[in-house]
């Protein structure tokens, strides 16, 4: 494994989401030489992904159509000489001190020094666990809404969507657009919190709008919304084949006595979404708690600056905000970067600053009005798993829990969660709500898991010689033992 | 229960995959995932420690649930893996 030297470019940008794309096209305008990395294999990211089907022709349902088309629109400005865009490639790593990212794409294994780096990573969603949640046919609503558009399939028949937020309603209308039947709509805030929402929103008509169209369109079709309720059992053998309903109590807790029974092939869970913090985490970027969100996000200033010199985040990994956020973020974060380089951006950062903040505003209090309650927790009874990589239960969990293993890098060696595949993105925020409800600390006291490097399973034998020649760095520190062998 | 590929939206060139022995069509630009939804496999990938049956869940390459062992390189993520001509996938379940 020798040393090799890294790639070169100004601005790295990981991430082609809203964010990424955003910044990526300001500053290369600006004339900054800019290298905007992605996991998947076309920009996009999950909001504005594109059909992968054709080049053209495609009759999508209106619902789906004009995100497509917002997309494409973003999307088309990375026809830029100054933006290399690289799809496929995985950035597993980043050491901080020389703003080296680590990749692993279709030509194996690089590293890549900048001299600025902008995360625009996005998030995840929010999933509770209950009663065969593993069962194959529950889906995340977000993975259902990418099958529809980027894929152009119906991934069933027969759909319940549970959880919290607009997504729900949302999914609901693309789904039922595509020809799905619903069988009802079961979201965790009770009928009042809903309302109290749309007031909160007066004056944003076009969030308020969206949310009516949505509405009518759902009373149209006679698509039941069971506020106040919860997913309680998927029901099924080897996949879905019903689900068990009901209704909870003010913490979110189920009442007893109060189950329905629902015949459907698919369910749909939404419980808002996390904040993908990865690699600010590795890079050591300073974090904070956001309580419209429940979680721990990437701190940064005004400018979008983290606390590591030269590095920003835009997006959802500075706390969720939706796709409108993470537009003007990118613009923010891509402007001042390029400024910083000695560029003149085409743009005025004051007034993004201040378009921001008001963004930010919405969706906080949308954030506040959906949270997950503490109740939930009482579906995941002590033998569904909460891992669902490393099959721990909620039992072994709550065990370790009474013997004082309350952080979630002190479960993670004692009880192996987090330690699979998915490196803890979906039981992290699960086990901070268990933890929460079992010891009645706080959500923020709660640290999330440490991010590691590779931020994502990565072949060894191709991440091998990776390692770049910046002087003190070696094998080890980069990989540890947290690789997947081929073989 | 066969997932359903939506009416009206064109597809990329017909392409045949084999899974676990048996041919199965496929259109070009699909996932690997989305075929083995159309054709009515959704139980993917068997859990390691319990045998559980496992499918499609995130949908975006961070669950690894959907994960099969394609052209004999396992735990491959059939949601962000593309089908190609000839394309053998075994499944674990």
């Amino acid at each position: 494994m020798t040393p090799q030297k890294p790639d070169t470019t100004e601005i790295a940008i990981v991430g082609a989401g809203p964010a990424g794309v955003a910044a990526a096209v300001i500053a290369a305008r600006a004339g900054a030489a800019v290298t905007l990395l992605d996991e998947n294999t076309n920009a996009g990211g999950q909001y504005y992904k594109q059909p992968t089907l054709t080049e053209s022709g495609h009759k999508y349902p209106n619902s789906l159509a004009s995100n497509i088309q917002q997309g494409r629109e973003l999307l088309a400005g990375l026809n830029h000489p100054g933006i290399d865009l690289q799809c496929d490639t995985l950035v597993w790593n980043v050491s901080p001190e020389e703003l080296v990212l680590y990749l692993c794409g279709p030509t194996g294994a690089r590293a890549l020094q900048a001299k600025r780096i902008i995360f625009s990573a996005g998030a995840y969603e929010r999933v509770m666990p209950f009663p065969g949640w593993t069962l194959p046919g529950v889906i995340m609503a977000g993975g259902a809404q990418l099958m529809l558009k980027a894929q152009g399939l119906l991934p069933g028949r027969r759909f319940l969507l549970a959880g919290t937020g607009p997504l729900l309603q949302l999914a609901a209308v693309q789904l039922l657009e595509a020809g799905a039947d619903i069988a009802a709509i079961v979201e965790l805030q009770p009928r009042a919190e809903f309302l109290r929402t749309a007031s909160k929103l007066w004056g944003h008509w076009d969030k308020l709008g969206q949310g009516i169209a949505n509405q009518k369109k759902l009373l149209q079709a006679k698509v039941p919304i069971k506020y106040g309720h919860t997913i309680a059992r998927a029901l099924g053998e080897n996949e879905v084949s019903g689900a068990v309903i009901m209704k909870v109590d003010g913490d979110g807790r189920p009442i007893p006595g109060s189950e329905t029974t629902l015949e459907v092939d698919s369910i749909c869970l939404n419980y808002g979404f996390i904040p993908a913090t990865e690699l600010p985490g590795i890079a050591g970027c300073a974090q904070y708690f956001d309580y419209n969100f429940g979680a721990y996000a990437t701190k940064t200033n005004e400018n979008l600056e983290t606390s590591v010199a030269g590095i920003f985040a835009a997006g959802e990994t500075c706390g969720i905000g939706g796709a409108d956020v993470a537009l003007l973020e990118g613009q923010l974060a891509g402007a001042v970067a390029a400024r910083q380089l000695g560029l003149d951006p085409d743009t005025d950062e004051a007034t993004l600053c201040q378009k921001q903040l008001q963004a930010r505003t919405v969706a906080a209090s949308l954030g506040k009005m959906f949270p997950v309650k503490p109740g939930l927790c009482a579906l995941a009874t002590d033998g569904v798993p909460v891992c669902r990589c490393e099959e721990i239960s909620a039992g072994e969990v709550r065990a370790a829990i009474r013997m004082g293993v309350v952080q979630l890098n002190q479960l993670k060696p004692w009880t192996r969660v987090g330690m699979g595949r998915c490196q803890g993105r979906i039981c992290g925020e699960i086990l901070r709500q268990i933890v929460a409800h079992e010891t009645g600390l706080a959500l923020q006291e709660i640290q999330p898991f440490t991010a590691r490097a590779p931020v994502k399973p990565v072949l060894l034998e191709e991440v091998g010689g990776a390692v770049a020649d910046t002087g003190e760095l070696t094998w080890e520190d980069h990989v540890g033992g947290y690789g997947v062998a081929r073989t | 229960m066969k997932a359903q590929r939506i009416n009206g939206i064109e597809r990329g060139e017909p392409i045949t995959i084999t899974v676990n022995g048996k041919e199965i069509q496929a259109y070009a630009g699909e996932s690997i995932a989305a075929a083995l939804l159309a054709a009515g496999q959704r139980n993917i990938h068997q859990s390691v420690k319990g045998g559980a049956p496992r499918g499609y869940f995130c949908g975006m390459g961070m669950c690894f649930d959907c994960v099969a062992t394609v052209d004999g390189i396992p735990n491959v993520r059939t949601c962000v893996t593309q089908v190609h001509p000839g394309c053998i996938v075994e499944t674990s379940s």
